[in-house]
């Protein structure tokens, strides 16, 4: 064995040590040092595996993971914005329900009237949402229009033999049946009628499918006005 | 394999391989390799996050063909074996461009600057610097305990290619750390795979 082939032999694996190396290293003490200095390094690199490397590799190496993960990244925010766009387009109509009940509740004053609401406002309430409701005037006690879920919507309440009753003209929210619900103390119903739907609530709740149902042969959609700036 | 596995938990786990509750054991012997695995990634890919999604993806691919393992002793080989492959294939799917570490590593701020853990970290530094062609082979000796043979086998190189990768790899540890060149001044010619 030559020097070359003895140092080869040494550093590629500086454990292992033949019959043949043995012998060479016996009559070689060049050799021999650097036996022992590789397996020095040996021991000190397995010291040195023992721990995970604690570095940082910047640049062009890392980027094609990242763009990678960026494009994960931006196609788990297209797929979530799918999601909420899908459940908000398909959000159950109890939502709805709630979200009425929440509005009425926001405005406790509308039940406390006691005084026949004007002509005038009763139109304007209904011409924001080009709405025509052929209801007798004298039994409307409250006309407004509020601002419900991005539009303008008349926001009524009807004189009943059963008492005051809420009425809101949906003429933006669908609902494929009758949809009754009782909540806060409220009792409800919205129902289909035409393009849109119509929720009526009362505190008993004894008269609202009635009076839905009169309203659905008496609402009017026209033609929707131009937005007010 | 030249260095032997630890033996335990893998050789407790072994006698229950072909046991009712086969599934339970590989699941826990593969958990009880798993550091090692990672380890051995980090040191082949020198990024945990890249190291981490490797050995995932290692140990999904072990999970599908669980039954080619016969033993429970040779897991630790087999799995670093897996390891290996998928850090290659990483780099083939991905392409990864491979830059020099003089310009994109950066020294740990932590990192002592002298005394035995200062060297230490020096000599994690010049590994983290070899080429993948002398850095593979060596992680696979040291970390991976694989004789010159199986290395060969595993790289598709010849032996004689092998020791030639590893000498050389040793020779820039020790140019890297600063310490004296070798006697003769220089490395073999490295033999054709």
């Amino acid at each position: 064995m030559t020097c070359d082939e003895a140092r080869l032999a040494i550093g590629g694996d500086p454990a292992s040590l033949t019959s043949e190396l043995e012998e060479h290293l016996r009559g070689c003490a060049g050799c021999a040092g650097f036996r022992a200095e590789m397996l020095r390094l040996d021991a000190a690199l397995r010291r040195a595996f023992e721990e995970p490397p604690d570095i940082r590799v910047a640049g062009a190496r890392r980027a094609p993971l990242v763009r990678w993960r960026q494009w994960a990244l931006a196609a788990s925010v297209v797929v979530a914005t799918l999601g909420a766009v899908g459940v908000w387009l398909l959000r159950p109509t109890d939502t709805l329900a709630s979200e009425v009940v929440a509005h009425v509740r926001g405005e406790p004053q509308s039940w406390l009237a006691t005084h026949n609401v004007s002509a005038a406002a009763i139109d304007h309430a209904l011409k924001s949402s080009g709405i025509g409701l052929d209801v007798d005037s004298d039994k409307i006690m409250y006309a407004k229009s509020c601002w419900f879920r991005g539009h303008y919507v008349p926001h009524l309440v009807l004189q009943t033999a059963h008492g005051p009753a809420t009425v809101l003209l949906l003429r933006h929210e669908h609902v494929k049946a009758r949809d009754p619900f009782h909540e806060s103390g409220m009792t409800g119903v919205i129902v289909p009628a035409g393009d849109g739907s119509i929720a009526v609530l009362e505190r008993g709740g004894q008269g609202v499918d009635e009076l839905a149902g009169e309203l659905r042969q008496e609402v009017h959609w026209l033609p929707e006005p131009a937005p007010q700036r | 394999m030249r260095n032997s596995p630890p033996p335990s938990p893998v050789s407790y786990i072994g006698e229950r391989l072909r046991g009712a509750d086969a599934r339970a054991s590989i699941t826990a012997l593969f958990e009880s390799l798993r550091p090692d695995l990672l380890r051995f990634a980090q040191w082949l890919a020198r990024d945990r996050t890249i190291a981490e999604d490797i050995v995932q993806e290692a140990l999904l691919r072990a999970w599908r063909s669980r039954d080619a393992l016969k033993e429970a002793g040779a897991a630790r080989a087999w799995l670093l074996t897996i390891v290996r492959r998928e850090h290659a294939r990483l780099y083939e799917r991905k392409r990864l461009e491979l830059v020099s570490l003089d310009e994109a590593a950066e020294i740990p701020d932590n990192a002592p600057a002298a005394g035995a853990d200062g060297e230490l970290a020096m000599l994690r530094y010049a590994i983290m610097k070899l080429p993948l062609e002398y850095r593979e082979p060596l992680v696979l000796q040291v970390v991976g305990g694989f004789s010159t043979e199986e290395i060969a086998h595993e790289l598709e190189l010849t032996a004689t290619a092998v020791l030639t990768r590893l000498f050389r790899a040793r020779h820039k540890l020790r140019a890297l750390c600063g310490t004296t060149a070798l006697p003769d001044g220089g490395a073999p010619r490295e033999e054709p795979a």
